[in-house]
């Protein structure tokens, strides 16, 4: 007998709630540990300052909207998260890929590992650019659209004007330029896109990539910095390290906006445009809910709210009301959206291994 | 009477299971891909050398495995070279914070090593803390580019992995009977002597332990020499991850990966013959 009256063998009502209680949190820290309900929905995209934006733009309104819990894996650039979806087969633990950019599309297109989307599933697909769809296997949906501009140090540097200012950067600045320039690896599209326009400042292009190495190679000694993703270059735009860079529109209107001292510019030779599409694996285990999510990206309350606030433009070209600022930096019309300059897909595909070892050798 | 499985073998049993699924069989897989061929970013079915002859005849992957081996050995020699003595400290010394000092030994490797390779960028970019320091003292006119390079990589894996260097030698210390010493300073040895002849033969297989130890997670490091190597200065293990995520070429990303595991066997079988016929001498 013990003081609260119980034999050894039976259980006070003390230690009853202290297991029970040790038993629920044991239960709760597990699921907690375990993370996802496989009610939930989870959304691939971006980190950094991309993160909140999307989740407060497009994530909690849907949210809101569905009575869903969705979970943001930020994890990763677009390569590295088809290369989950690749060796996944298909099921990389999340039920959207929202960041994905054309040269991925194209592959799981061919690898047969997302799913096909049409009207039926997404019924906003038909709202999208007519240009975009036919430049995109049926497997994503364009929901944003970015370019490659010219960002440039206002307090160091004169306005440039050409993508040769870029390439040829002593030629324009002179030696005060040595070490602010910055270079991408191009398992970065960026890098890839800013080759083909060296290519073409020497009479080249995606099919003669000679003059860009050519380039490549008489811009070495003034490059200060070289990274790969768009996010690495950010901290060398803070602390004012580099000057000069090629950079996408719509980070580069963020970093602006949030008072770097640095402009951008479009090139006289013109940019070339990026989809940002939005796909399904074929093992995700939400495919509705992912259906619906896309589907949201696509509605005109939610376009305004994320490209206002990541400075890209739309994926469709029936939404008028926007802001007079918003309409002079960005593409919003059908018309100027047919003079956008898409990139060779099929070209990139082939050759991109083969540049970025040619860029290895030239850089390494 | 006694049957079945003997005990040994069911004690190995679980450990083997584990390492079969997890190590051997996708290595078995990296393998067979190594030998297959990749056209467009998609693996094939067709058996080829191609992956194989292409990294051994390009200067630049020739470069990436001497710059990878090269890094392994003098990050293994300079921890070794200040481990030893901070090891030797901490065993012999009587002090009653003896356990504390091991503690802050130890202590890095309670940080991730992202952090404390963040650390290093900090001092070591264009703009860091060295930088500002070398020009203040008037050493340098104009600001250097310690990184990215492979004396970065070399600097931060060095300090990342200081303390396993320590506790291998520890170990091996720890064993030695401080006796041993005594008896050789009283027969005439001075104390330089006495340790190079009496305390290093004893310690060998714990000097060749901590360098294998040190070599071999140097030689595979990923995150150090990708943030102070950056992609234009790559190592084995970036240019696997280049190959493999970034490319999306599998087939060469594993014959890297075959040919740096291959290589790593038989220079860890090479220094531990030479260690064990060290410490037999």
């Amino acid at each position: 007998m013990n003081g609260d009256h119980t034999t050894d063998n039976e259980l006070s009502r003390r230690a009853f709630l202290q297991r029970a209680s040790a038993a629920a949190v044991l239960g709760l820290g597990v699921r907690d540990v375990w993370g996802q309900r496989t009610d939930d929905l989870v959304v691939n995209s971006f980190g950094g300052e991309y993160q909140e934006l999307f989740e407060k733009a497009v994530i909690q309104p849907f949210e809101k909207k569905f009575g869903v819990k969705v979970i943001h894996d930020t994890t990763g650039t677009s390569s590295q998260d088809y290369a989950k979806i690749r060796a996944s087969k298909g099921a990389p633990g999340f039920d959207v890929a929202a960041a994905l950019s054309p040269p991925e599309v194209i592959l799981g297109a061919k690898e047969g590992l997302l799913e096909k989307i049409t009207e039926a599933e997404v019924p906003n697909i038909k709202f999208t650019w007519d240009k975009a769809r036919k430049a995109l296997p049926p497997v994503a949906v364009m929901h944003t659209l970015q370019f490659d501009s010219l960002l440039y140090n206002k307090d160091k540097l004169d306005k440039p004007v050409s993508w040769a200012d870029y390439w040829q950067p002593d030629k324009r600045y002179g030696a005060k330029v040595k070490g602010h320039v910055i270079n991408y690896n191009p398992a970065n599209l960026l890098s890839v896109y800013a080759l083909i326009h060296a290519a073409e400042l020497g009479g080249g292009g995606a099919s003669n990539m000679e003059p860009a190495w050519a380039l490549l190679k008489s811009q070495k000694p003034w490059v200060g910095v070289v990274v790969t993703t768009s996010a690495e270059a950010a901290p060398h735009f803070e602390s004012g390290e580099v000057w000069i860079s090629p950079y996408w529109s719509a980070r580069a209107g963020y970093y602006i906006s949030r008072g770097i001292p640095y402009g951008m510019v479009v090139p006289k030779e013109g940019v070339i445009a990026n989809i940002d599409s939005a796909s399904v694996p074929i093992g995700a285990k939400n495919k509705k809910l992912a259906y619906e999510f896309i589907n949201f990206m696509l509605e005109p309350a939610t376009q305004r709210a994320w490209c206002q606030a990541y400075f890209c433009s739309p994926g469709r070209g029936d939404i008028t009301d926007w802001p007079k600022a918003f309409v002079e930096s960005q593409i919003v019309t059908t018309q100027q959206f047919e003079s956008v300059k898409l990139p060779d897909l099929d070209a990139i595909g082939v050759n991109r291994k083969d540049w970025t070892l040619r860029w290895q050798e030239v850089m390494g | 009477m006694r049957s079945g499985v003997p005990a040994h073998w069911l004690l190995i049993a679980l450990p083997a299971t584990v390492l079969l699924a997890f190590f051997v069989l996708p290595n078995a897989l990296l393998l067979s891909a190594s030998f297959l061929k990749s056209e467009a970013q998609q693996l094939t079915a067709e058996p080829t050398l191609d992956n194989y002859r292409f990294l051994f005849t390009r200067p630049l992957y020739l470069e990436v495995f001497l710059r990878t081996f090269a890094v392994g050995i003098a990050v293994g020699l300079i921890d070794i070279v200040l481990g030893f003595p901070l090891a030797y400290f901490l065993v012999r010394s009587r002090s009653r914070f003896k356990g504390l000092l091991i503690a802050l030994s130890l202590a890095p490797l309670l940080a991730s090593v992202v952090v404390r390779t963040y650390g290093w960028y900090i001092i070591l970019n264009r703009f860091g803390f060295a930088n500002d320091v070398l020009l203040n003292l008037g050493v340098i006119g104009e600001r250097i580019p310690f990184m990215p390079s492979t004396g970065a990589i070399i600097i931060g894996l060095a300090h990342a992995l200081l303390p396993y260097a320590v506790l291998t030698i520890m170990g091996s210390l720890n064993g030695v009977n401080p006796n041993l010493e005594s008896a050789a300073m009283s027969l005439g040895a001075n104390r330089t002597r006495t340790f190079f002849h009496v305390v290093m033969p004893l310690c060998l297989p714990g000097i060749a332990g901590g360098f294998i130890l040190v070599f071999s997670i140097a030689i595979s490091a990923y995150a150090t020499p990708a943030i102070l190597g950056g992609p234009a200065t790559q190592v084995a293990a970036t240019a696997i991850y280049n190959f493999i995520i970034q490319l999306l070429d599998w087939s060469l990303g594993a014959a890297l990966a075959v040919i740096l595991i291959v290589c790593s066997l038989l220079l860890l079988y090479a220094a531990a013959r030479l260690g064990a016929r060290r410490a037999a001498l």
